[in-house]
Formats: C-alpha cells, sequence, structure tokens
C-alpha cells in the first residue's frame, strides 16, 4: 500500500535520507537572523513627502503657473484625456488600439473648477474675503475671449515675473481678476490648506484615501524638478533605484530597459508599448515549457552538468559497476 | 467511481503525507540550488509576518515610530532578499529544465508567483508614504492609464493601493505559493537530463 503513494522517482533512482524540516527551520533562522540584523544596522529609504505647501514656499511661480495652466486648460491634466476627462493630450494609442479609451472618464477631473474655482470660493468664504468673491465672479461672468486674453497675457507676464518675499511680482498688464486669483492660489498653498482643498471627497470626507487632485495638481514641474535632482525620473531608469544609496526595485529592471531605448523612449504611446511588450515577455515565460526551442534551450546550455556535478560523477560510477553487473540498473534504491 | 470517491483518492495520493513531507530524496538533489526555494520562502514569511505587524499597527506609526521604522526597515530588507532567492531560483530552474516530466505547472505557478509578487511589491512602494511613493504614483499613472488598467486602478487611490497591498495581492501570492509548493512535492524533485541525449553530453563533461 505505502509503495503506491511512493514518488514516482522513488523506484528510477536511488533514494538517500533528507531532512527537510531541519533545512526548512535552520533557512527560516538564517534569514530572520539576517534581516534583522541588516535592518538593525541599514535602516530603509525615507524622503518625506512633498507638499503643495513646500513647493509654494521654495517655488511660488511654480504654484501660480501650474493653477493658471488648470484654470485655462493648457496644463496638461486639463487635457489628459481618459480616465480624468475627455481631452486627448495624453491618450496613448498603437495604430488605433487604445485600451486607455475603453473605461471612459472613470476618475473626473475637471481642473478649471477642482483646482482652481472651488478650493478659491472656499477660500473666499472661509475668511469673508468679499474681494476674492468679487473676482471669482467677475471671471466667471466674463466672456470666453475675454478670460482668455487675461490668462494669456498673464501666462507670458510670468516669463518676466520675478519672486520677492514669496510673492510674484508681475510688471503692469491686464490681467483682468486673474493675477488676483493666482496670487491667492498661492498664499492658499503657503498657508497647507491647498491639499486639504483639493483631495477628492468621495464620502463627504470621511475616508479622505483619494489624492488624487492633490497629486495630479504637484506631478508637472513641482515634483519633476525634484525627483530630477535625485536621478528619479523615467530617462534615469526612475523607478529602478530608490532615492538614496538602497537598493531598489531592480527587479523592475526589464521594464525600466523600455524606457532607455527606441522605439518605446521616443512612441508618444511609450507607457502603452512597454507594458505590452513586458506583458508578452511575460507570457513567454509562463509558457516556456511549451514554446519549441525555449524549452530546450537548458539542455543546450552546458549549466545543468554543473548543478548535477556530483550525479554525473558517481552516475559514471555506477554505469561502470553496471557492466559488471547487469542486474544493478533494476534494482535502483533501497528497500525501505 | 463517484466524484467524491474520486477526489479522495487524488487527495489521498497526491496529499499523502509521504509526498508532503518525505524524509529522503533521490541521491541527484545534492547542490545548495536546491535551497533557492526554501530561502524564497523563508524570506516570504519575515515579509508577511513584518507586514502583518505594520498593518495591526498604522501606516503614521511605521513612518513616525522607532519601532515602527525598524519594522519597515524590516520589511523593506525581507522584500529584497525574497526578489534576491526567488530570482536565483528562477534562473536555476530554467537552467535545470525543471518543467520536464509533468512538472509544467509547478513552473506556471512559480512564473504567476513571481508576477504577482512584483505587483505586491509595486504596490507596497506606492504605500510608503513618503516622496518616492508620491513619485512612483504620479509616474506609473500614465504607464496604468496607458495600458488600459485604468478602468480597475487608479495609482492616486491610496486607499485602493493599500488594500491591494495588504490584502487581496498577499492572499493571491500565499495561494498560489501553496499550490507550487504542493506541485512541487507531488511530483517528487524533477531528474537530472538523461547523460547521453540528442545533444551528445557525456558524462562527467565539463564546460
Ligand atoms: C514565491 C516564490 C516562490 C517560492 C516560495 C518557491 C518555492 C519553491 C520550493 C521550496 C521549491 C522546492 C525546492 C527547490 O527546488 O528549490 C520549488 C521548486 C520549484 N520552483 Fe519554486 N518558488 C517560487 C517561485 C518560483 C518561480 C518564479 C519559478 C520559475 C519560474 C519556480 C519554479 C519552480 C520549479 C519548476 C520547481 C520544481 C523543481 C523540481 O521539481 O525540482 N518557482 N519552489
Amino acid at each position: 500500500m505505502k509503495q503506491a503513494y511512493q514518488y514516482p522517482d522513488a523506484k528510477r533512482f536511488p533514494m538517500k535520507d533528507f531532512d527537510m524540516v531541519k533545512e526548512g527551520i535552520l533557512s527560516l533562522i538564517v534569514i530572520t537572523v539576517l534581516v534583522l540584523i541588516v535592518a538593525a544596522i541599514a535602516g530603509a529609504p525615507y524622503r518625506p513627502a512633498v507638499t503643495n505647501q513646500q513647493v509654494a514656499m521654495q517655488s511660488p511661480l511654480v504654484i501660480e503657473q501650474t493653477a493658471l495652466g488648470d484654470l485655462d486648460g493648457s496644463g496638461s491634466i486639463a487635457s489628459y484625456g481618459p480616465p480624468y476627462n475627455n481631452g486627448t493630450g495624453s491618450v496613448q494609442s498603437i495604430a488605433g488600439f487604445s485600451p486607455q479609451t475603453w473605461w471612459g472618464v472613470s476618475y473626473p477631473v475637471n481642473t478649471a473648477t477642482d483646482d482652481v474655482i472651488t478650493p478659491l470660493s472656499m477660500l473666499a468664504s472661509a475668511s469673508g474675503n468679499s474681494q476674492l468673491a468679487k473676482a471669482l465672479s467677475t471671471y466667471q461672468e466674463a466672456p470666453s475671449a475675454t478670460q482668455a486674453k487675461w490668462n494669456q497675457n498673464l501666462s507670458n507676464a510670468f516669463n518676466k515675473a520675478t519672486v520677492v518675499g514669496g510673492t510674484v511680482k508681475l510688471p503692469a498688464g491686464n490681467y483682468g481678476p486673474v493675477a488676483y486669483m493666482m496670487n491667492s492660489e498661492l498664499q492658499l498653498a503657503r498657508s497647507g490648506l491647498l491639499s486639504g482643498a483639493l483631495s477628492r471627497e468621495t464620502n463627504q470626507g470621511v475616508y479622505r484615501f483619494n489624492v488624487q487632485n492633490d497629486l495630479l495638481f504637484l506631478q508637472g514641474d513641482a515634483l519633476h524638478d525634484i525627483a530630477g535632482k535625485t536621478d528619479l525620473s523615467g530617462e534615469q531608469w526612475g523607478i529602478n533605484h530608490d532615492e538614496q544609496a538602497y537598493p531598489g526595485p531592480w527587479w523592475l529592471t526589464p521594464y525600466t530597459f523600455f524606457y532607455q531605448v527606441p522605439p518605446w523612449n521616443t512612441s508618444a504611446a511609450g507607457d502603452e508599448m512597454t507594458a505590452y511588450t513586458v506583458g508578452a515577455l511575460f507570457l513567454l515565460l509562463l509558457f516556456v515549457p511549451w514554446v519549441p526551442g525555449l524549452n530546450r534551450l537548458p539542455r543546450l546550455l552546458p549549466l545543468y552538468k554543473l548543478i548535477w556535478r556530483d550525479w554525473y560523477r558517481d552516475e559514471k560510477g555506477r554505469k561502470k559497476d553496471n557492466k559488471a553487473d547487469p542486474g544493478f540498473g533494476a534494482q535502483v534504491g533501497h528497500n525501505h | 467511481m463517484n466524484l467524491t470517491a474520486r477526489i479522495r483518492k487524488q487527495v489521498s495520493e497526491q496529499l499523502s503525507w509521504d509526498r508532503l513531507l518525505p524524509s529522503e530524496q533521490p541521491t541527484y538533489v545534492s547542490s545548495l540550488v536546491y535551497s533557492f526555494g526554501v530561502l524564497t520562502l523563508s524570506s516570504l514569511v519575515v515579509v508577511i509576518v513584518s507586514g502583518i505587524v505594520m498593518s495591526a499597527k498604522s501606516p503614521v506609526w511605521y513612518q513616525t515610530s522607532t519601532v515602527g521604522e525598524y519594522f519597515r526597515a524590516i520589511h523593506f530588507w525581507s522584500v529584497q532578499a525574497f526578489f534576491f532567492f526567488m530570482t536565483m531560483h528562477l534562473v536555476v530552474q530554467f537552467f535545470m529544465g525543471s518543467w520536464r516530466e509533468g512538472r509544467a505547472l509547478t513552473w506556471v505557478l512559480g512564473v504567476l508567483s513571481f508576477g504577482v509578487g512584483v505587483l505586491t511589491a509595486f504596490t507596497g512602494y506606492l504605500s510608503r508614504g513618503d516622496f518616492f511613493a508620491q513619485w512612483n504614483q504620479v509616474q506609473s499613472k500614465d504607464a496604468f492609464n496607458g495600458a488600459g488598467l485604468n478602468g480597475f486602478f487608479n495609482a492616486l487611490d491610496n486607499g485602493q493601493i493599500y488594500g491591494l497591498h495588504i490584502a487581496v495581492l498577499p492572499t493571491i501570492l500565499i495561494v498560489l505559493v501553496a499550490w507550487h509548493l504542493i506541485a512541487v512535492r507531488g511530483k517528487g524533485v524533477v531528474p537530472p537530463y538523461p547523460i547521453e541525449g540528442n545533444s551528445g553530453a557525456k558524462v562527467g563533461e565539463r564546460s
């Protein structure tokens, strides 16, 4: 009866004692001790998160430019496309294949209202600031051609703006209420309240897990400037290394590799191309046992001879013995 | 034979203690490379235990308290060990052609574990709550969106990332690894390539 339950191979090969449980316990002890020691000595990488408040303090112009881009629709999120809105700016497509668009606008963002108008009206009513309330209504009631002119003038003026004492100084010009609105947005960010005003409130603000709009506001120049300084951008093998002298997620190397070489790093659909290329490679790995050629590759490479060198050496001996005693081959295994 | 009887027979053969916990192995099992699987498993145990401690407390705890930071470091380094040993394990299993003789499912379950492991680690990096997490959230959103995963996944929603990282993906990973191990034990360790095959390899040949 017992015989039937044993491995098929137990009948084909000589067996030896092997203490699996002991090996497992030993391995667990070794790994645990090693990890506890390394963790105690080396710690783990940590660089505090960046906030809109910090950006407002260090680069006030970035906040105002981002807010203006959100207001006039020239910002990258304003025209992103699915899943945030109906734009086309960041829609990736390979010869018409664009799964990004299949799900519609799943996480809607209207940058002008969500990032600028709503936070500023909250600020106006919270602080009883009638000048800001008036600026907002002036802006919203103005014809869109006028709005566009103000925005354009201000956008040009930002190129000549200077930062004095934490605020943005502009040359004289016709900006309507927009310059004041942008300055208010900057003050809101400096106070630390902008992030809260941006965070999506999906259930009356009880779960503030979704930080989408806050991160989308930061994602442009604000974060790129900081990431570039720490070699984290995509073309610097970004995700591959951590921000300090620690090992990063190096196992993503095959993934980040494609961001370094054409056509993946030159295509506007580079992310999509990389995702599907890596997906295809993963399937190849998954189906190695059935891929002709690939499934015979290890047979052609001599590495298995190294791994099983003891066995092959002993086998040679056994073969010799076999010649002397042809009965041996049939009698593999001890009699347990 | 009815279904119940068939399942019972299958299970009692495949999952017999003789197969799950054999006290002997074929003599060809004599190389350190056989330890990579066990070392991967041990690292995974440390990853899971430290992860459970961290989720029992809170994200703020492991970012601000000394003990919390130590557990973050344990989690971080055991993940490095996990991927190191898993990669070595994958490479040697490839060179041993371990999918042979009915072990294809074992290989497939291993590759799936690798894939789910990568996703779990990625959502972990996004859950770090520091600049690295923020940065990779805004960077990877374009990749997830471009790939068409936006219908399901929002890389900027910390609730979803955290839930995936601490519950959904680890559960899938644990099931896959358990199944992988049962498959390994069910078949026994893959035998060496035969000495004289069509590639003409000779006994004891070194290169
Ligand atoms: C979560 C990750 C994994 C764990 C915990 C794990 C664990 C193990 C263990 C303990 C063994 C038996 C001992 C050994 O041969 O090392 C084993 C065998 C095996 N593993 Fe994995 N493994 C993992 C991932 C993988 C991956 C990524 C692959 C390959 C793509 C893989 C393929 C195999 C194969 C084919 C065997 C059978 C070897 C044989 O029959 O001799 N495993 N695994």
